[in-house]
């Protein structure tokens, strides 16, 4: 019996300790269809490599706090993350994250070359492109019609259209500041206005600003404020006509209610047209007190591998690389992709800026303002300018 | 003897004295210590400010409006809360039926069993323009669709009404508790005076449940101020900062932004307002238990 006893002690520790040999890396991934297909693709590499990989998946604020709260600790708890561009100036030079060319990751020229803008800093690479969101324009095929969505001009005229036929016209989302500013960049980049000017000072108190806002408030008349999942859901169903939206939201497909276009960045149908789509791009990095970072950086390798960025698409992924967006089968069977394409192509990053957060919260707090009737368009931007002044200086 | 008896006490305290410490008085003593600091998260540097944080925040339209709106849904919502489980404590009490009451004891006190996050998703899908069942109550009526949670007119009234839904059956459980406990006799020697109904509630049921409502409105009170679930999931501060209450202003300037000395200046203040409002309940309940 003691005999016995002692085996299957010693056998309980052989296996304990072999357990205990397979290294467990941990992702801090942004919630939704972007981490499903880091999720899809994490079987084969445990397999290969003989680890587990644990995810945590978070929205957007808490991914955010999360990583810079783990920042302060000497060995971090995440050893790959997801980063939004709009956090790479604020990460990037508090040492947030690990230098990806010391690890060996390199960029290649498959990737398009306009969503790697943020990827580097004081010439290091940090940040690699992976889930190319960029905003483009959701809308129901039934109210649309066949109608032309050239312009701005246009896109009114549908909505005013939807509307005197009892529909909502155009949708916005307008329950964070985050999602008020984003949602209206759009329509301010076709009216060749930006939030900051070229010496990254605060612009939104300038005519072009003005006049975007005040064509958004004819646009937004004819709708409603949303959150996303009901935006979604108004249009698929033919309750509204159209919004800004993400390709990773919706999957359209020849039978389904809804699609998306490029937002063309024309004001009138004989204006000049500007980059108009904002990049929501999901960068992926290292952080730099993760405790495994040579075997996140064969995970990262992996994981933006052209032909395993190609195998996402199946799943809702929108690789941000030539070879996916433009092969034939790809496109055969999603269209959309080449409008995805076009959009990558000439997309706009929210300012990388260290303060881009509170920016955002102050410049959506007045914007809402505005939308709801609590200010004018004067007084809103007015007071925006000075509160965004006062932050940046 | 005493002297070791003093020792056995002091042993016994030790614990959760230590508890205390690392888990109350040493974050409460950081806050404070940070609300003087410009500390944000990811810069290395801390520089002493003084009373830079409250003075921005006292000078802040923003947070000016997220006080009063906390306010403000306090106010409302534990008047109705209390009011209402008041009332509805008064009434099962007061059914023949002990069967009926139970039933009902249960069915009312479900929402409060609810986890909150749970209570609001469910509001926010009840209450959607699209799939909500609210709306498709009242399309079929010929009334409008609306979109309760981003109507600056109705989006406050509609986490009123949630956290009164969620939260009145804390205080009809307390009250309905405190009910059972009125010596009958007393009830007995009124209606033999020829008191009706409404002069025994005023003279003899109120005075009666005097303390267990006053904890009823304190334990509210301290909790609706401290709100940020509800809002943050439902309406995020929105529509134009009409449901912004001091914890979603907290979240929104001081955490989201990493600015952490600011936000331990906004809770210090919060904490500040919870103190003065709890403390006029502490000492009208402290004094009638002097009595």
């Amino acid at each position: 019996m003691r005999k016995f006893v002692l085996s299957m002690l010693v056998v309980l520790l052989l296996v304990s300790s072999a357990c205990a040999e397979v290294t467990s890396l941990t992702l801090a991934l942004r919630a939704g269809t972007y981490s499903e297909v880091i999720k899809r693709c994490l079987p084969a590499f445990e397999a290969e490599h003989g680890v587990k990989a644990e995810v945590l998946e978070l929205a957007e604020d808490d991914l955010h706090s999360k990583l810079a709260l783990d920042a302060a600790n000497s060995e971090g708890a995440y050893d790959l993350c997801m980063v939004d561009g709009s956090w790479m100036a604020e990460f990037s030079s508090n040492g947030v994250l690990a230098d990806l060319g010391a690890l060996g990751v390199e960029l290649d020229d498959d990737i398009i070359p306009a969503a790697t803008k943020i990827s580097y800093y004081g010439g290091k690479l940090y940040l690699v492109p992976y889930y190319g969101n960029v905003t483009v324009l959701l809308y129901n095929k039934a109210l649309v019609n066949g109608k032309p969505l050239n312009s701005l001009d246009d896109l009114l005229s549908v909505c005013r259209a939807a509307k005197e036929s009892g529909k909502k016209g155009f949708i916005y989302r307008g329950d964070t500041e985050n999602n008020l500013v984003v949602d209206f960049m759009p329509v301010l980049l076709s009216f060749g206005a930006w939030v900051l000017d070229g010496n990254n000072k605060p612009s939104v108190n300038t005519p072009e600003f003005r006049e975007a806002v005040k064509f958004y408030l004819e646009l937004i008349a004819t709708g409603d404020a949303e959150a996303k999942d009901d935006l979604i859901a108004t249009i698929d169903s033919g309750a509204g006509t159209m919004g800004v939206g993400w390709p990773g939201w919706y999957l359209p497909s020849e039978s389904s209610n809804a699609d998306y276009c490029a937002i063309t960045g024309r004001v009138s149908n004989d204006g000049t047209a500007h980059n108009a789509n904002v990049y929501g791009v999901w960068t992926i990095g290292i952080p730099a007190n993760s405790t495994h970072k040579a075997l996140a950086a064969e995970l990262l390798k992996y994981l933006i591998n052209p032909a395993v960025q190609k195998s996402t698409v199946e799943f809702g992924g929108v690789p941000c690389r030539y070879s996916s967006l433009t092969d034939p089968e790809v496109l055969a069977k999603f269209p959309q992709y080449k409008v995805v394409c076009a959009a990558l192509e000439g997309g706009v990053y929210r300012p990388v800026i260290e303060e881009w957060t509170e920016f955002y919260t102050i410049l959506g707090t007045e914007l809402g303002n505005i939308f709801n009737g609590v200010k004018t368009v004067d007084k809103g931007l007015e007071d925006a300018q000075t509160a965004l002044e006062q932050l940046m200086n | 003897m005493m002297k070791a008896d003093k020792r056995f006490a002091v042993f016994m305290v030790l614990p959760a004295l230590a508890v205390m410490l690392i888990m109350t008085v040493y974050p409460m003593a950081s806050t404070i210590y940070y609300s003087f600091t410009d500390f944000r998260l990811l810069r290395r540097n801390i520089s002493f400010t003084g009373l830079k944080n409250y003075a921005s925040l006292l000078s802040n339209e923003y947070f000016l409006a997220s006080v009063w709106n906390t306010v403000k849904f306090s106010l409302l919502a534990v008047t109705f809360e209390v009011v209402l489980g008041f009332l509805t404590a008064l009434y099962v009490n007061s059914l023949k039926s002990l069967r009926l009451q139970k039933v009902l004891r249960t069915v009312i006190l479900l929402p409060y069993l609810l986890p909150t996050v749970t209570a609001a998703l469910s509001w926010r899908m009840m209450l959607s323009p699209n799939y909500g069942i609210v709306n498709q109550f009242l399309a079929p009526m010929g009334l409008p669709v609306h979109n309760w949670f981003r109507d600056i007119h109705t989006a406050f009234a509609m986490l009123v009404v949630i956290d009164v839904w969620q939260n009145m059956p804390f205080v009809f459980l307390m009250v309905y508790a405190a009910l059972q406990s009125i010596p009958q006799e007393q009830y007995k020697a009124a209606r033999i005076d020829g008191a009706g109904t409404i002069a025994q509630v005023w003279y003899i049921t109120l005075p009666n449940l005097r303390t267990a409502l006053m904890l009823c409105t304190l334990l509210r009170t301290i909790d609706t101020f401290r709100i940020f679930d509800k809002v943050n999931l439902l309406t995020g501060g929105g529509p134009a900062g009409s449901t912004t209450t001091i914890t979603q202003y907290i979240y929104n300037s001081g955490i989201k932004s990493l600015k952490f000395g600011m936000g331990s200046a906004c809770a210090i203040i919060m904490t500040g307002l919870v103190l003065v409002l709890s403390a006029l309940y502490v000492r009208d309940i402290m004094n009638q238990r002097s009595i």
